[in-house]
């Protein structure tokens, strides 16, 4: 590739924090015009951080953007749209009951000259043209929620193509796609460099990042690992630059598991992207599923829990065969689910600690048709001192306490409910270091207890180690199923994210 | 002082002092407001607003909102006299008939908001057309006087010298009470309420108890609807027309939120207090009824916009110490 002298776009020192979070450190970037610039790293490691501050979404809190050399400033992204940077999101912004020409264009619709009304011929013509440029044979009158997946994301990147810009973001454009669409996309983005546009890749697909890119940057934990082109590197160099030398974590694992399954799944399948998984966790075993984002490792917890109809398949608890069509009967059965977002998902803000602890089992309060609120009050008690939640949660709304504090009262209810198998989606996330190895003391008693444990985590790390066994989950399957402490890191990422095997060297 | 600080930081000490300023207010500026007869009114009238509002209550805890109360009032109403005065069901038959049907007005609310997934606002909007344009076609727009010589002690007698509706209050907010405090389905409304996602994933029926609210709200609106015609002695559709608003009222005024899950019942009895106050010192000043329904309505607005400007104010400055997910996460 012949990559001209001088930089289009420049990140220079880019800083960004969220509370408690160093999101970006640091980081600059040099994107040079008919480049295809990946950027990699694990998740949370940065990447849409450092795009949505280039496209003008985050106001980052220090760092320049240049242009060209020259300094550009915007506010918002329709400022940066103006300034020729196109993006396209993970998450779809397109407008589902309107045409795929009205998404395309929307708010740039071209207009007649004398009645200032909209001219819709021309908007037509000029969607054909775009779409073709995608080899996409779509009618541009279609409504949007009429098309697949797969259709609204290349819907998204027509609109992105249809603005002159000079660069283009894409974030995670092929996660809905398929093989031929992925192909179709692959073969755009070559057509764009070959006209000088810059695009910046940002794939969990390490495949297709080694396909498609000139030059790749790896970021971790919110700052430049390296920049390289792609053709001076090994899949095994991109991997370890992103997992990089960790300060040897040490996790509390204990193994506490019996020879005695506690949930079978055999085959499973559901309409929602899980196909025909089968796995077994044994009493007192922690079963980690790991996957990248999308992988499908969430819809097999929601199938399991009763939240996504199954179409085929078996599941078992304790040997009986189960069908769980609600969350209702799945706790009833003795699962409880500890969701990702305890804000929208698990935490009650309306009640303090002890209402929070008990509301999966209320009628263990019971006493005659009443509930006894001194019992309730001594149970939450109980949990709060048991798992050393801060005190404040037996007075006050659990709004209040730290997101570590949060998680225990949402443990704490899964024990009072006397769960016998917790299903635990990213119970880390977003909590601090000491709260987490609480978490992992818990993980340990629970099991110690005969408690079996279904793992998910994005912190690969953690899920290896404190997973007796993990699974790994793309596109909806298992590829394969391997201790905890026989897979690293890199192999994790090496099967989740799609890249073929090769011998880890010896670094 | 602990005491004085205690009440003014619970649920309730806002509401009682919003009703104290505003009596006073009324007091000062009316002069037949102290007298006996006045308050004695004021207390009948108050009963009808009160009872609604626990219904109300109830469906605002669980994220809703209940428009047709006061259809449900005019079509019990209607149909009581019509049972009673035109066909010559014993009254004691046509009661209970009544409190059966306001038990089915409401499922039929609860049913399309909750397994029917169409929000309550329009759910209501709907049926409290269609209950009152039942009630019209079932009197053609016609009073019917004189009911029955029974109903007048309903809603007029005494008991220990104090009349009746006082006690049905009484009994009704303590049910009420009770069973939002000591039962599982009054803890699942909070719930829902609260977090709706959580409490689905706790293992909560939340279209059950979505539905129960509903029932609730519509056997709450039967029996003010048969105080209704008691008061009266005669039924009427266009009975009734003030009590959506004002129930709703009562339970914002009592510091109720329109997001659901925070609610104390007792306070909207204060509020319910608080609307009939208004009412009877409107009544008082001979201001017209078109008036009425204007202040009463400006009244909501700002109940409810002091709740959400509140609330957005507290969002604002949560949203300045909220971490960013979108970097993460499935």
């Amino acid at each position: 590739m012949d990559v001209e002298k001088s930089a289009l776009w420049i990140a220079q020192g880019f800083h960004k924090s969220f509370p408690g979070v160093q999101a970006l450190d640091d980081v600059s970037l040099e994107i040079f015009p008919g480049e295809v610039h990946a950027l990699v790293g694990e998740n949370g490691s940065g990447k849409s951080t450092l795009v949505k501050c280039i496209a003008g979404v985050y106001p980052r809190d220090q760092g320049d953007l240049l242009h060209k050399g020259i300094p550009a400033v915007f506010h918002n992204p329709t400022e940066a749209r103006l300034h020729g940077i196109a993006t396209i999101y993970q998450e779809f912004s397109l407008v589902p009951t309107l045409s795929v020409a009205e998404n395309i264009f929307l708010g740039n619709y071209r207009k007649k000259k004398f009645t200032g009304t909209i001219d819709w011929p021309v908007i037509r013509e000029d969607t054909r043209k775009v779409l073709e440029t995608l080899s996409l044979t779509l009618d541009p009158d279609a409504i949007v929620n009429t098309l697949s997946a797969a259709e609204q994301q290349l819907v998204e990147i027509a609109k992105a193509i249809s603005i002159d810009s000079s660069l283009l973001i894409m974030d995670e454009p092929t996660a809905a796609l398929g093989l031929t669409e992925t192909k179709h996309l692959m073969d755009l983005i070559r057509r764009l460099t070959a006209k000088g546009k810059a695009i910046l890749y940002i794939s969990h697909r390490l495949d297709e990042v080694f396909e498609i890119a000139d030059r790749v940057t790896v970021l971790k934990d919110g700052r430049r690992v390296a920049t390289a082109p792609i053709s001076e590197l090994k899949v095994g160099d991109v991997v370890r630059m992103m997992i990089g030398f960790d300060i040897v974590q040490h996790y509390p694992k204990e193994r506490n598991v019996q020879e005695r399954p506690c949930l079978e799944v055999e085959h499973l399948s559901t309409d929602h992207g899980v196909h025909d998984v089968s796995f077994t966790v044994n009493v007192g075993e922690v079963f980690g599923l790991g996957g990248m984002l999308g992988s499908g490792r969430t819809e097999i917890i929601r199938a399991i829990y009763g939240l996504d109809r199954i179409t085929s398949g078996q599941i078992r608890m304790d040997g009986k065969e189960v069908n769980f069509r609600s969350p209702v009967a799945a706790i009833s059965a003795g699962i409880g689910l500890i969701p990702e977002n305890r804000k929208t998902d698990g935490s009650f803000f309306n009640f303090e600690g002890p209402k929070n602890i008990t509301i999966a089992r209320l009628k263990a309060l019971l006493q005659g048709p009443w509930l006894s609120l001194s019992k309730e009050r001594k149970i939450g008690a109980t949990y709060i001192k048991k798992m050393n939640i801060s005190q404040g949660a037996m007075e006050r709304s659990v709004q209040n306490l730290s997101g570590g504090n949060q998680q225990k009262v949402i443990i704490a209810r899964w024990l009072f409910s006397q769960a016998r198998l917790l299903i635990m989606d990213e119970p880390t996330q977003g909590i601090d270091i000491g709260a987490k190895h609480e978490i992992y003391k818990v993980i340990n008693e629970l099991t110690a207890n005969g408690i079996s444990v279904l793992l998910i985590s994005s912190d690969f790390p953690e899920l290896l180690a404190m997973s007796d066994r993990v699974a790994v989950v793309r596109d909806g399957h298992i590829l394969q199923i391997t201790d905890g402490d026989r897979m690293s890191e890199y192999e994790l990422i090496i099967h989740a994210s799609g890249v073929s095997p090769e011998p880890e060297a010896v670094s | 002082m602990v005491f004085l600080k205690k009440f003014l930081g619970s649920t309730i000490g806002g509401p009682i002092i919003a009703l104290i300023l505003v009596g006073v207010f009324i007091a000062l500026i009316t002069p037949r407001f102290m007298h006996p007869q006045n308050l004695s009114n004021v207390t009948l009238q108050v009963s009808l607003v009160a009872i609604v509002a626990i219904g109300a209550t109830l469906v605002i805890l669980t994220g809703g909102i209940d428009l047709s109360p006061g259809a449900t009032v005019a079509l019990v109403c209607c149909t009581l006299a019509h049972l009673v005065r035109k066909m010559g069901v014993p009254l004691p038959v046509g009661i209970i008939l009544m409190l059966l049907m306001g038990v089915g007005l409401g499922f039929i609310n609860g049913f399309f908001s909750s397994y029917g997934k169409i929000p309550s606002f329009i759910v209501t909007l709907a049926t409290m057309n269609i209950y009152r344009g039942l009630a019209f076609a079932l009197t053609g727009g016609i009073t019917i006087f004189s009911v029955s010589p029974q109903l007048e002690p309903i809603f007029y007698g005494r008991f220990l010298g104090i009349p009746l509706p006082f006690y049905y209050v009484v009994i009704l907010y303590g049910s009420a009470a009770l069973f939002l405090r000591y039962t599982i389905p009054g803890r699942s409304i909070y719930a829902i309420g609260g977090n709706e996602s959580a409490a689905r994933l706790s293992g909560i029926n939340v279209n059950r108890t979505r539905l129960l609210a509903f029932v609730i709200a519509g056997l709450t609106a039967a029996i003010a609807g048969i105080l209704e015609t008691a008061w009266l002695d005669s039924g009427s559709a266009a009975y009734g027309s003030e009590l959506a608003l004002g129930s709703i009222a009562a339970a914002v005024i009592g510091g109720a939120s329109l997001v659901g899950g925070y609610a104390n019942i007792l306070s909207s009895l204060v509020g319910a207090l608080t609307v009939a106050i208004v009412q009877n010192g409107l009544n008082l000043h001979a201001v017209q009824l078109a008036w009425q329904d204007v202040t009463l309505g400006l009244v909501i607005i700002l109940a409810v916009g002091v709740d959400m400007w509140k609330r957005n104010f507290g969002e604002a400055i949560g949203r300045l110490f909220k971490t960013n997910r979108g970097h993460s996460g499935d």
